[in-house]
């Protein structure tokens, strides 16, 4: 039994698609229980369709689903207009940020009111992590640093590298920012995840998809064949997940 | 049957590395692969001696399951050559690796094509790490393809995350160029390149053991591939490939 931190449902710019119907197939198929859903970055530029998209859902499935909120912090008092209407309105409970394909950096400074308003109403943030320029670990660590009350959850590990050659700055973000938690999409390799649970603990890492654009079959398999023992990879799997985004418990499939 | 095409063994305390054979084994035998081509993280020659030995004696401490590679660092000149050739000769060792990052020159520059020519001439092939990192890329590796026709390219990674279709479009373009599926995320990325270019170009491996070779096998599983596709990417690619190497 997965719950999925981090779900797309939509049409993005970048040629992925994923229906609701879509999603819920291939968590059957997998016995992923609930997810977490994210707007992707739609062809037109604006993200509150995609919002109330993700909050209609929710709405369907509020057993199986939860959702947050995709803004583009470039657009200032606009987005966190979108940001307040998402979370009062729509009913989502948390933001999903990612710096790669809205082209900040995760520590800029026009990121820190979106972080400030997470921070006033005790929620996350998810955010696309590992990214060439945009969300280098140093700079996941950057930003993590200056809100050490917002849990941040950053993506494949927070670092994106098929050498390796960032896994020591992942590590090293993650033991000094304990309000950091790393999603297991995608991740290079699978014995990071394995280690970030033997030092840090099974509470720092979430399962996540990133599906469509990953494979939420394969994905599950990650954890599903980690070389760690039932217990943690309940935690790691799902538990984590639900216990830091409030989830109801589900009702059977 | 499965052959693994790039695993890792190595013991190397001032890298922090500790990796010996065994730890490969043991994760091949949860996997089921039968065989895997073993290779260092050092680079021969280099500070320490006793490199291409490590790969030697762990071959011939498990020789139903291990295959050397010899992963060697071409600023040495003719001591690189030479002691690659001693590696295939006297070693029996089956292919060359190459980690531009770790030596940290491009991957056609004039020592590197010398060690490719020299491992064309034996027919063996040359094990490329090919990522999203500087002298990784596919088409600064596809430069050396074009340099040297005879020699067979593998493209470790092909691409990585960002540059799969880069590793593709070079595959397509030039026929000495050969992919290898470990540790890229994306399941549908082996379909398409089995597509566009054939299954006879793609070879399954894990990158092992810092990436699960149980969970690699599983990625070729889910592409979507034929029994016969399969086949090929799991053992008879490799298994013609290193059919042509002459020691």
């Amino acid at each position: 039994m997965l719950i999925d931190a981090h779900a797309h449902v939509g049409d993005s710019l970048f040629g992925v698609r994923q229906s609701v119907e879509d999603l819920l197939a291939s968590m059957a198929e997998h016995d992923i229980v609930q997810a977490v859903l994210v707007p992707l970055r739609p062809s037109g530029y604006h993200l509150e369709p995609e919002n109330d998209r993700i909050a209609a859902a929710v709405q369907a499935h509020p057993d199986r689903f939860a959702g947050f909120a995709r803004v583009d912090p470039w657009q200032g008092e606009a987005a966190l207009r979108e940001l307040r209407r998402a979370l009062d309105n729509l009913g989502l409970i948390g933001l999903y940020l990612h710096p790669f394909e809205e082209q900040f950096a995760a520590n800029d400074e026009i990121v820190f009111p979106f972080v400030d308003l997470l921070r006033d109403r005790g929620l996350p943030l998810l955010l696309a992590g590992g990214y060439p320029v945009f969300s280098h670990p140093s700079q996941i660590g950057d930003l993590a640093r200056q809100f050490p009350d917002v849990t941040i959850i950053a993506t494949h590990g927070g670092q994106i590298n098929i050498s390796g050659l960032l896994l020591a700055d992942a590590t090293r973000m993650l033991r000094a920012n304990p309000n950091v938690i790393m999603e297991t999409s995608g991740i290079y390799r699978e014995d990071f995840i394995e280690d970030t649970v033997n030092e840090l603990g099974a509470d720092r890492v979430v399962f996540g998809s990133n599906a469509p654009y990953m494979d939420q079959g394969f994905e599950a398999a990650r954890i599903r064949l980690a070389h760690l023992d039932e217990a943690t990879k309940d935690a790691i799997g799902g538990q984590n997940i639900r216990r830091l985004c409030r989830l109801p418990a589900p009702s059977p499939t | 049957m499965i052959i693994d095409s790039h695993t890792h063994a190595d013991e190397a305390p001032g890298f922090g590395w500790f990796d010996p054979p065994e730890t490969i084994i043991r994760l091949l035998d949860e996997a089921q692969i039968e065989q895997a081509i073993v290779m260092t993280y050092r680079d021969a020659p280099g500070p320490e001696e006793g490199v291409i030995e490590y790969i030697a004696e762990a071959v011939q401490r498990y020789p139903d399951r291990l295959i050397g590679y010899a992963r060697m660092n071409p600023r040495y000149g003719d001591e690189a050559v030479e002691l690659f050739d001693r590696a295939i000769r006297d070693y029996k060792m089956k292919g060359l690796k190459l980690h531009p990052v770790s030596y940290v020159m491009h991957p056609a520059s004039e020592p590197t094509l010398a060690l490719i020519r020299h491992a064309a001439s034996l027919g063996a092939p040359i094990l490329f790490h090919c990522g999203d990192e500087e002298f990784t890329l596919p088409l600064q590796i596809a430069e050396a393809a074009a340099a040297v026709p005879d020699a067979t390219i593998i493209l470790g990674h092909m691409g990585g995350y960002f540059h799969v279709r880069d590793a593709i479009r070079v595959a397509k373009r030039f026929p000495n160029i050969v992919l290898e599926t470990s540790a890229m995320p994306y399941p549908r990325m082996l379909k398409e390149a089995v597509d566009a270019l054939g299954a006879e170009r793609i070879l399954f491996a894990s990158d092992g053991p810092g990436c699960d070779p149980t969970l690699e096998v599983e990625k070729v599983r889910r592409a979507g591939l034929s029994p016969d596709q399969e086949e090929l990417l799991f053992r008879g690619n490799i298994h013609r490939i290193l059919g042509g190497v002459i020691h």
